[in-house]
């Protein structure tokens, strides 16, 4: 019983050591080895992709109240103005002249 | 404005523990006395020690330090627990009077075996 | 096989070192072959911990009694269920079972999470693996399930409350809970290594948080109920610390649940939410070691166990760590917007989080005070019910009533005329409902008046904005009501699948507030043909049975139950008395009532030989609503959690929009 143990135990261990050796084994001589972490250019883009999301969802999320009644007509147009302004402006900035780098943007339906 | 809250809540608190006080402290048999008034008593039910009924005329035995020698007679009427025993854990509420301590009724718990975790009481023994 | 099980462990435990040093080292230095091996490392410690796992599993089917682990928790008279659950019956298979699942956690976390960005992944690795050497160390060299022993014929059997289908659930589904919220966390400090400012981590970890938190509350759910009928002492929650243990967590996750959606909307409470996310894990690190160390009992038994100054050190380095990561990082978490107004749905899940976080330290107080006070005075103070209900009261009526204004509140800022109106219908309906349920005799207990009143206004709320969403749906064009209700749901299922959620609570808490503040108690001796009352039913003993089963003699006595003029039946109550281990255990007998959802509730405290009966009759209403609360939040839960494949794609486009398909 102990012998047998023993084998799968060792089976089981060399297993695990060919796994976590594989990304080695698979690529001996790779083109290159970095980890690539988001440059300046992409943090930005990222933080202004978030704006741009946030200001539509809450423009989206204002229309989906006043619709359904939870926000009315009078606070609907004190709100929707700045919203509106703030979305257009984030989506400007992400053009790709305003970013100034490579990864095109599609608007969101 | 998130400070004012802090400080509501804060204040509700205080309140609190300031009149109903933090806890009820709860003594072992050789740290009673007649001037303690309402308190938990904590300790070993003294083998031997049991008699009477907790429903007919009250359970009396002896309660000591669960280190120690120093024990107590107790009074108690009301249910007692299943896991009752002699030489278990227990906790009661009352009062010492005239070297007895009356016990409140419905007070009495055992504390040993753990009744509401799930983890084995052999485990905990052995901790 | 024991053997095979150690082995397997250390494997594992190599494994997470390897994943911890080597991924560290692969994230500071941005080597992505070696990032790639610490991820492997993961799934094989995952795939070791599995091995070990089924060699106990083996181990208890097979009464193996060799394994001391397998001696100490079962016997074999033992269905094979029950066999099974003895894995998480002590302290060395529970530590086992919160590997496993931690591993398993990780690596699906590491599986679905490629899409976050691999330096952020680079960082989580080392994190989770971190907290896997931590309990692989536990199950190799402190507490191991893997102890042999010379084999004796019969084990020590299982405690027999917990031989209880309750039993089995219980435990799997809280470490399911406790364990997931390793996994916000982890990403969490993962963003924080990573220095990233995006939001990334929470999108990613959204759902694990839910799951966790799903699981945790359905777990404690479970053993209420467990403690309700088995333990039979006539409620379901006692302020217990091992109770509080599971509490904490749960709090402190319902908090960072909220606050996430005001940063997930508004960029805002960065820094709240980093230490509520900290606050959650160290909780249910805390409320693992509270449940399995034994410092309950007394700090005295605390430092005769052997895991607890193992644990409390790993929870001293994981707060610290955490700490320090959190305010090292500081400038990055700092945002731009302010609370605009204090009339606000912002504003309300600001409360809301302030008296959910207040509650969870008043409960923590009440835990840690005794054991501080016994170790540093010597005196032993016991925290009971009366504490713990003053401040649940005091926190969570406020709570239940925020948490049927939130939804009518709008974003950024909301105008009292506005407010005004939206309130005006659900107030009408809980003031109504407060004014029947005065007549109707609940003004006995204010606190549970005021907790139906305000749980009619939430409720009401909550059926407003189910109705006038799905009134915007048919005006839009949806084809008939019950497809305008479908579809308000799929298009917003986070919105409408809290809805739910919130619904539960509110059962939840209609159902606390029945079963304490109105509920009915009377106690006395009883002979055959004697009657006592309570509320009104009406109880006679009919006579006392005595059964023989294979490992307990059980004494029932049986009461015939009549209510308003008609036979409701009989109830039996009575004690189990085991033959080993000279056990006895209390079963009580209950009686549903499902129109009502009251309880009739009878406990013998003693069976005498002349047939007489001390019974305590509990006569609680509404009680069952706490266990249809359950239900509905499973319900609600998964509504939320569902996959959203729009909200994918919405996904996709912000954070790789040139992996995105071109949108005309």
């Amino acid at each position: 019983m102990t012998l047998l143990a023993l084998a799968l135990a060792a089976v089981l261990a060399i297993a695990c050591v060919v796994y976590v050796a594989r990304p080695f084994l698979r690529e001996p001589a790779p083109a290159e080895d970095r980890l690539d972490e988001p440059g300046e250019l992409e943090r930005r883009r990222l933080a202004l992709a978030e704006e741009r999301d946030r200001a539509l969802a809450a423009l989206k999320e204002l229309e989906f109240d006043h619709r359904t009644g939870a926000v009315s007509d009078e606070d609907y147009r004190t709100l929707v103005g700045p919203l509106r302004r703030e979305a257009a402006e984030a989506l400007r900035a992400l053009e790709p002249r305003a970013v100034g780098g490579p990864g095109r943007v599609h608007a969101r339906r | 404005m998130i400070a004012l809250s802090v400080a509501a809540l804060l204040a509700v608190f205080l309140l609190y523990t300031s009149i109903a006080g933090g806890g009820t402290p709860s003594l072992r048999p050789s740290q009673l006395s007649e001037q303690h008034g309402e308190v938990a008593l904590a300790g070993k039910v003294v083998h031997g020690s049991v008699r009477g009924d907790a429903r007919e005329g009250g359970l009396r035995f002896r309660l000591r330090d669960v280190k120690g020698t120093a024990s107590v007679p107790v009074l108690y009427s009301g249910s007692v627990p299943d896991l009752f025993k002699e030489d278990r854990d227990i906790v009661v509420q009352g009062t010492l009077r005239n070297g007895v301590f009356v016990a409140e009724p419905g007070t009495l718990v055992t504390k040993c075996p753990s009744k509401y975790e799930p983890a084995k009481p052999g485990s905990q023994d052995r901790a | 096989m024991p053997e095979l099980g150690r082995a397997a462990l250390i494997v594992a435990l190599g494994l997470a070192l390897y994943a911890l040093l080597v991924g560290a080292y692969a994230a500071w230095s941005g080597r992505r072959r070696l990032a790639a091996s610490a991820q492997n490392a993961i799934l094989a410690a995952f795939a070791a911990t599995f091995v070990a796992s089924l060699v106990l599993s083996a181990a208890l089917l097979r009464d193996d009694f060799s394994f001391t682990y397998v001696q100490e928790h079962t016997s074999t008279d033992l269905s094979s269920a029950y066999k099974l659950s003895a894995f998480w019956g002590g302290q060395e298979g529970s530590l086992l079972l919160w590997l496993l699942i931690l591993t398993g956690y990780s690596t699906a976390a590491v599986a679905f999470g490629r899409r976050v960005g691999r330096d952020l992944l680079a960082w989580v690795v080392p994190v989770l693996g971190g907290v896997c050497v931590f309990f692989a160390f536990m199950v190799v060299a402190v507490a191991s399930p893997f102890a042999t022993q010379p084999a004796p014929v019969e084990g020590a059997g299982m405690t027999a409350s917990l031989q209880n289908p309750y039993m089995l659930a219980h435990p799997p589904l809280l470490y399911l809970g406790y364990v997931g919220l390793a996994i916000p966390w982890a990403f969490a400090m993962g963003a924080l290594l990573s220095r990233r400012t995006d939001e990334r981590w929470i999108v990613a970890t959204r759902r694990w948080t839910l799951a966790a938190w799903t699981f945790l509350g359905v777990g404690q759910l479970l053993g209420a109920h467990w403690a309700y009928e088995e333990i039979g002492w006539g409620g379901y929650f006692a302020w217990d610390p091992v109770e509080n243990a599971a509490l904490m967590p749960w709090l402190a996750a319902t908090a960072f649940l909220h606050s996430v959606m005001i940063q997930e909307k508004r960029g805002m409470l960065k820094v709240w939410n980093m230490i509520l996310v900290v606050g959650a894990f160290l909780l249910s690190l805390f409320g693992t070691f509270l449940t399995r160390s034994g410092v309950v009992n007394s700090i005295h038994s605390f430092t005769q166990s052997s895991i607890g100054p193992w644990f409390l050190l790993f929870i001293g380095i994981a707060t610290a760590f955490s700490l320090v990561l959190v305010f090292s990082r500081l400038p990055l978490l700092r945002s731009q917007t302010r609370l605009e107004s204090l009339i606000s749905r912002e504003a309300t899940f600001l409360y809301n989080n302030l008296l959910l976080v207040a509650l969870c330290l008043t409960i923590l107080w009440g835990v840690l005070f005794p054991l501080v006070s016994e170790a540093v005075r010597g005196e032993a103070v016991n925290v009971g019910g009366p504490y713990y209900n003053f401040f649940l009261r005091s926190f969570g009526l406020p709570l239940l009533l925020l948490m049927g204004i939130g939804p009518l509140i709008a974003w950024r800022r909301a105008s009292l005329r506005a407010l005004g109106r939206t309130f005006l219908v659900p107030l009408g309906v809980a003031l109504a409902a407060g004014l029947v349920l005065l007549v109707l005799g609940a003004g006995s207990s204010i606190p549970g008046l005021v907790a139906y009143t305000f749980s009619a206004f939430v409720l009401a709320s909550i059926a407003f904005e189910f109705v006038r969403g799905t009134r915007a749906r048919r005006a839009l064009g949806a084809s008939s009501w019950p497809a305008a209700f479908s579809s308000l749901i799929s298009r917003n299922r986070r919105r409408y699948g809290g809805y739910i959620v919130h619904a539960a609570i509110v059962l939840l808490a209609i159902g606390v507030a029945g079963s304490s503040a109105y509920e009915t108690v009377r106690e006395g001796k009883l002979r055959p043909g004697q009657e006592l009352r309570a509320a009104d039913y009406t109880l006679r003993l009919q006579g006392i049975e005595q059964r023989e089963t294979a490992n307990a003699v059980q004494v029932r006595a049986v009461l015939d139950v009549e209510r308003g003029g008609s036979e409701l039946g009989s109830l039996r109550a009575g004690k189990n008395h085991y033959r080993v281990g000279d056990e006895v255990s209390n079963e009580v007998g209950i009686r549903s009532d499902l129109l009502t959802g009251e309880d009739l509730f009878v406990t013998t405290d003693r069976i005498d030989g002349d047939d007489s009966v001390y019974v305590k009759v509990f006569v609680k209403p509404l009680v069952n609503f706490i266990w249809l609360a359950g239900l509905v939040f499973i319900l609600g839960s998964l509504v939320t959690l569902w996959p959203d494949a729009r909200e994918q794609r919405r996904l996709l486009l912000r954070y790789e929009p040139q992996a995105a398909p071109t949108e005309a």
